[in-house]
């Protein structure tokens, strides 16, 4: 009684969407995050009659064969890469990515990480770090007593010293980009590693290759729209609720079977 | 055995296979560019020795429907939904195969391909290659590709030269046995995804049919036994 079990990985596939889905309104409000959407494919077929079989003797053969689905499979969990709204935050040290190109960070192991969450810091040196300590990579530091920072869109950081005095150029932040970002793994706190899939991260300065600029005092939103969400979030209930009529409906067939002596 | 428990078997075992077939479209119901199948019964005549032919009903013919699925707009640049008639053509290990499923990505060469690594194939049968790094990709309702620096590939939608003639293969995609043709007047969307074209409510009206007639195929079967049991009990005494 395959229904049964047809039935079951179509539950643990609407399973699965909701899970995404969960995971996506709970960072509704995460800088950067962009919207994953679980993506599913069928299971292999069954042949019973391959179309072309022959079916008489004069010749005549079958138009169509039959062929008997097992069920669902969930194929990939894919990012939608979108640029996120951007809302005014005034702080000196946020950027916001307008392109699709990552802030590079270096990981406590020494291993690159890539991010688009611009709400950057600085510690106890004065280096410019992430909001968990990793420094940004090309390493920046920011003196003790300057009076105001400022970074262009082409990720150059002036610091400011006297009221009326010229900027000094304390360095200028990179952007990455990869040909396929959706190959990106995701390792958690906004940060992405770089896998055989996204290709080698391509370092360049912003403003150019297309990549995007900086925005300073700006942080980009996350791109979840809940209405959508919460729309998916109704048709996976529903289609779980479908697939389980159907685990009743077989088992009723198989009470049926048992049934007959 | 009695003719007329043969012929109810034939019955209750094409049930179950469309019960089967019910509850993979049912499984199916969010897998991206899905077509729901669906079985047709036909009747088998077997010659008896004695007396008039048998004739029994037999699961024989897949269908898949075509009709349109519905489109949801996603977004992403390389969501691509066709609007009409047609598939995709990729390129597999095993030879080309057709899909409705058009959430693509690129790899790091810059060619497009599915969620299961298979290439997307131009209208020339050639792999569609993005320029890697290029930005603003904007597909043209006719298939056209392009870039800011211009056109880059035209992407080709097919139809099997026999429809019918479709083999289902796992990871939503269909071979043609008997070859494809390229359609004329086809859609291609940018940012949308074509949904499984599953009707749920016909669906699972079917499956309650499937169930019924599977529980009254039971009940005969369980009157036939009851008859020859009497029978036996009557002709040994």
């Amino acid at each position: 009684m395959r229904a049964l079990h047809i039935a079951a990985t179509g539950m643990s596939a609407q399973q699965m969407r909701v899970e995404t889905i969960s995971n996506n309104l709970a960072n509704m409000s995460t800088t950067g995050y962009n919207t994953r959407r679980a993506e599913f494919s069928d299971l292999h077929y069954q042949q019973y009659a391959r179309a072309g079989t022959v079916s008489a003797a004069d010749g005549t053969v079958l138009p169509t064969g039959i062929q008997l689905g097992l069920g669902v499979r969930p194929a990939a969990v894919s990012m939608i890469l979108a640029q996120g709204s951007v809302s005014e935050t005034g702080g000196d040290l946020d950027v916001a990515i307008e392109g699709r190109g990552y802030l590079e960070v270096i990981l406590p192991s020494g291993q690159p990480a890539y991010t688009r969450d611009g709400s950057l810091k600085r510690n106890g040196e004065g280096l410019i770090v992430t909001a968990d300590g990793f420094p940004v990579s090309p390493e920046i530091v920011i003196p003790e007593d300057v009076r105001s920072i400022s970074i262009n869109g082409a990720g150059e950081v002036f610091a400011y010293f006297d009221v009326g005095g010229a900027g000094e150029l304390l360095g200028q932040l990179s952007l990455v980009g990869f040909t396929n970002p959706k190959g990106l793994e995701a390792l958690g706190s906004n940060l992405f590693a770089e896998t055989d899939a996204s290709g080698p991260a391509n370092v360049t300065t912003p403003g150019e290759n297309g990549l995007g600029t900086l925005r300073q005092g700006y942080l980009e939103d996350s791109t979840v729209d809940a209405v959508r969400e919460i729309t998916e979030l109704i048709e996976a209930q529903r289609g779980y609720e479908l697939n389980a009529k159907v685990i009743t409906a077989a088992d009723q067939m198989l009470a049926a079977t048992t049934q007959v002596r | 055995m009695e003719n007329a428990i043969y012929a109810a078997l034939t019955r209750q075992s094409g049930l179950m296979r469309e019960m089967q077939v019910v509850a993979n479209n049912i499984a199916n119901s969010a897998t991206t560019g899905f077509r729901q199948e669906g079985i047709v019964f036909s009747e088998f005549i077997a010659r008896t020795q004695t007396g008039p032919s048998l004739s029994m009903a037999t699961a024989r013919v897949g269908i898949t429907s075509d009709r349109q699925g519905p489109l949801t707009q996603t977004g992403a640049p390389l969501d691509l939904a066709i609007q009409g008639e047609g598939y995709f053509l990729l390129d597999t290990p095993r030879g080309e195969r057709l899909t409705r499923s058009g959430a693509f990505s690129t790899t790091p060469d810059g060619e497009l391909v599915t969620s299961g690594g298979y290439r997307l194939l131009d209208a020339g049968g050639a792999p569609v290659l993005v320029p890697p790094g290029a930005a603003d990709l904007q597909l043209a309702a006719d298939g056209t590709l392009s870039t800011r620096d211009g056109a880059v590939a035209q992407i080709g939608v097919v139809r099997p030269v026999d429809p019918l003639g479709l083999v289902r293969e796992d990871g939503v995609m269909f071979v043609a046995e008997q070859g494809v043709e390229p359609v004329e007047n086809t859609m291609i969307l940018q940012g949308f995804l074509e949904g499984a074209n599953v009707e749920p409510v016909s669906q699972i009206a079917r499956m309650i049919e499937v169930q019924r007639a599977y529980e009254l195929g039971q009940s005969f079967l369980d009157s036939e036994d009851e008859r020859i049991r009497n029978a036996l009990k009557t002709l040994g005494r």
